[in-house]
């Protein structure tokens, strides 16, 4: 048997494109833990990101609209958690929870008129260059604006938290909000922008499924992928480099298992689904076995209300 | 530049309390301020109305004549008012550096060295790329200082400095507090420890119960002056009656050893002493010297060998806590919030966790709540704790009220032996007056206690006989008439 060996670059391109919602997802949910916040809603805003984003690409006819309408629409329904949270005070788990189910009913009631509806094509980049280098080209070249995006964004996540100002009050609030508060950081506001953006990030990376992954309607699309994604964050203990490693293997293990269903691979089927979600996790925790790291990386006040007295 | 600082007529009302009653204070730079009370006096919430994070109901603060307006701490930074509060604020988990520059606008090689000015001339060393979590509690404390130092205030406001350090470290802060009084800058020192402020201060305020007592210089003031002022009644001296020498002994410990895998912990060679009935025994020594472990021994909380603890004829070295407690042991830990009680528990919810056999506090595994509240009551008007609400979060007892509880609730079985490790660290002085008081009663009702204590001069009122522990092991026992505080110093310290 021949393998092309494009064909490897074309399945790792998969696996990459598999893993753009969960890094999407990840990286924001990684900034709103980091101030202390623990928003459990991302499967929620993922899916309103989703059905906003088809639905604006199919009324409006604007990709450009449709892209930035299902960000707003995240940090929308993000507002809403952090209103009860910051400002009412409410517990984070409880609130979040009731998010996601928000999310997904709602997600539902608005996507009745938009199912069986064909998506629109997304313009892609690089497409000239994709048979120049052989395996490198479908892996580097071909792939959506989100796509890059997505894969620069764990870097430009790190560099945030380690080397900008604000970054650091980040990371000094969900340290220690008394204190950040004492030293003359509004703390409510940071966390009111991290939630918000956390936010962003979910429904881009709804949209991300929405329009470009597998460009129509489907109810209940994000498929758990919301909460793969806050596992990521755990797991790879608040670190954006490794949230992109974990979501590069489960991605993989997707693919690759769909692959070995297809081929006719003797194992049982339903061993094979929970393959990634078994390796990803056992991976992660591998790596990220140095408990000091751990200490310095997890925010000491996650899910912990803040409220000022006076 | 002299600075002077005016408070003036400033009220602060929370439910229930009056913290500031209407207090006027004026300050000048090139002294050291104490500002002096029992916990609950209203002295912090004066210096965080000074520092901007509370905001007085009434009252005015004028800074060089300047009406200061202190709505947030962001407002006491940019008029130069430090501030070093009692309980760090520093970030855990950011390195130092980042620690120093998240409230300066300047940019970060600047700092940096501004930083390394300001180590150099307080011969302050600290490694700036290490996290805060690395770090002693007098390194914490410096790093505090630089962070205030960095925008060189006019006014410095430390706030209890001294409850976390060593002695040296506290000698080392006294000497950098007289340097910055020298260079201009206006010190206020918060504090319960007389002692301090006589070597320390200038000039003395005294607050109680949220009013201003007095206002006078340390030269007319003595220990004892002072003493009566901040608790507002003459104090009376505990002398304890010379103890009947019983020969009846009560507990003994042979060739007793703990070797610890964690580097932190002090290795415990060769401990051999006894206790005889209504007998003290004081255990001296420096912190860190194998205290905490000798504690976690003697109470089963680390298992030691069956026969190296006899306690009443049996060898109970291999019995937990909770077993030693039948044998009617008591213990009173150190850290009262993390050990002793759980903080986020009502009071008689604490009182139940004691969980001895013979309380009938549990029937059959449900609780009995009407028996413990019942106890819960009857241990707060005996032993004086200064609340009659026992579904109050023990988080919300004060130091004092809450040793008080932790004692009372451990003599609930009448235990023939109490073992108590610092049990006035950080209290006023009316409430170790009390503790005291109580333990020299235990004593006379012929029950016998192992005070391990790192102040010397409770050791001396309160011990029959005193041993000093250095470097995990046990100096011979003294008769404590023998013994003054200067020997007890010398032995603390390793020499013979």
């Amino acid at each position: 048997m021949i393998i092309d060996i494009n064909f490897i670059g074309l399945i790792i391109a998969s696996i990459m494109a598999s893993a753009v919602p969960l890094i999407l997802a990840s990286c924001g949910e990684l900034i709103t833990e980091r101030s202390g916040v623990l928003n459990l809603g991302v499967e929620g805003m993922m899916i309103i990101g989703a059905i906003s984003g088809f639905a604006l690409m199919t009324v409006t006819g604007s990709l450009i609209i449709a892209i930035f309408g299902a960000m707003l629409a995240g940090v929308l329904i993000s507002t809403i958690f952090a209103f009860l949270t910051q400002t009412l005070i409410t517990n984070h788990v409880a609130t979040g929870l009731a998010l996601t189910i928000f999310g997904i009913g709602i997600s539902a009631m608005i996507g009745k008129n938009f199912v069986g509806i064909p998506g629109k094509e997304f313009p892609v980049l690089f497409q000239g260059l994709k048979d120049t280098i052989p395996l490198l080209g479908p892996i580097l070249f071909g792939h959506s604006i989100v796509f890059y995006f997505a894969f620069a964004l764990p870097f430009i996540t790190s560099y945030f938290l380690k080397k900008t100002k604000i970054g650091l009050i980040v990371r000094a609030v969900g340290d220690s909000p008394e204190s950040a508060s004492n030293q003359g950081i509004n703390v409510r506001l940071v966390r009111y922008a991290c939630i918000l953006y956390g936010g962003a990030m979910s429904g881009l990376a709804g949209a991300y499924l929405s329009m470009i992954y597998t460009p129509q309607w489907i109810e209940n699309m994000t498929g758990g992928r919301g909460w793969i994604a806050l596992a990521l964050v755990v797991f790879s203990t608040w670190n954006p480099i490794k949230i992109l490693i974990g979501a590069m293997i489960f991605g993989g293990l997707t693919i690759i298992q769909f692959h070995m269903q297809a081929i006719g691979v003797r194992i049982p089927v339903q061993f094979l689904t929970a393959l990634p979600y078994i390796v990803t996790i056992i991976v992660l925790v591998v790596i990220s076995r140095d408990s000091r790291k751990i200490r310095l990386s997890t925010p000491s006040s996650l899910g912990k209300s803040f409220h000022k007295d006076n | 530049m002299n600075t002077n600082l005016k408070i003036s007529n400033v009220t602060k009302i929370y439910p229930g309390c009056v913290a500031n009653d209407n207090v006027s204070l004026e300050f000048n730079s090139g002294k050291i301020y104490a500002l002096l009370g029992e916990n609950g006096a209203g002295k912090s919430t004066l210096v965080k109305i000074l520092s901007g994070v509370i905001i007085p109901d009434e009252g005015k603060i004028y800074l060089n004549e300047n009406n200061l307006k202190l709505n947030s701490p962001l407002d006491a930074k940019k008029n130069d008012i430090g501030m070093v509060f009692q309980h760090f604020n520093l970030f855990e988990t950011l390195s130092v550096f980042e620690n120093l520059i998240i409230d300066s606008d300047e940019q970060r090689e600047s700092v940096r060295e501004k930083i390394d000015a300001i180590m150099k001339k307080y011969n302050f060393s600290i490694d700036l790329d290490i996290p805060v979590l690395n770090l002693s509690a007098g390194q914490k404390q410096k790093v505090e200082i630089i962070r205030c130092l960095i925008r060189s205030p006019k006014v410095l406001i430390m706030d209890e400095p001294t409850s976390v350090l060593t002695e040296q470290e506290t000698s080392e802060l006294f000497l950098s507090l007289k340097k910055f009084s020298e260079e201009g800058i206006l010190i206020i020192y918060i504090t319960h420890k007389l002692k301090e402020v006589m070597q320390l201060c200038d000039e003395v305020a005294v607050m109680r119960r949220g009013k201003l007592v007095s206002v006078s210089e340390i030269k007319n003031e003595n220990i004892e002056s002072l003493a009566n002022k901040m608790v507002g009644q003459n104090l009376k001296t505990i002398k304890k009656k010379k103890a009947k020498t019983s020969s009846d002994q009560l507990i003994k410990i042979t060739n007793l050893n703990f070797t610890s895998e964690d580097p932190f912990e002090t290795n415990l060679t060769d401990i051999n002493f006894s206790v005889n009935r209504g007998e003290c025994l004081g255990i001296a020594g420096i912190s860190g010297n194998g205290q905490s472990e000798l504690f976690q021994v003697l109470s089963g909380e680390i298992i030691s060998e069956k026969n190296s603890i006899e306690f009443n004829n049996n060898y109970i070295g291999d019995l937990s806590p909770q077993e030693r407690r039948e044998y009617l042991m008591a213990f009173s830990p150190e850290d009262r919030l993390e050990q002793a009680a759980i903080p986020q528990m009502k009071i008689f919810e604490n009182v139940a966790l004691n969980n001895f056999k013979s309380s009938n506090f549990f029937n059959n595994g449900l609780i009995n709540e009407n028996k413990i509240k019942e106890h819960s009551k009857k241990i707060i008007s005996d032993f004086n704790v200064n609340t009659d609400n026992i579904e109050l979060k023990s988080q919300f007892l004060s130091g004092g009220n809450l040793q008080k509880l932790i004692i009372g609730r451990e003599l609930i079985t009448s235990p023939d032996l109490l073992i108590c490790f610092n049990p006035t660290w950080g209290l006023d002085v009316g409430a170790i007056n009390y503790i005291h008081e109580t333990l020299i009663k235990i004593n006379e009702q012929n029950k016998s206690i192992i005070l391990i204590s790192t102040d010397t001069d409770e050791l001396l009122k309160l011990s029959d006989k005193i041993s000093v522990i250095h470097k995990g092991k046990l100096s011979k026992i003294m008769n404590s008439e023998e013994v003054t505080s200067e020997k007890l110093g010398i032995l603390m310290g390793g020499a013979n």
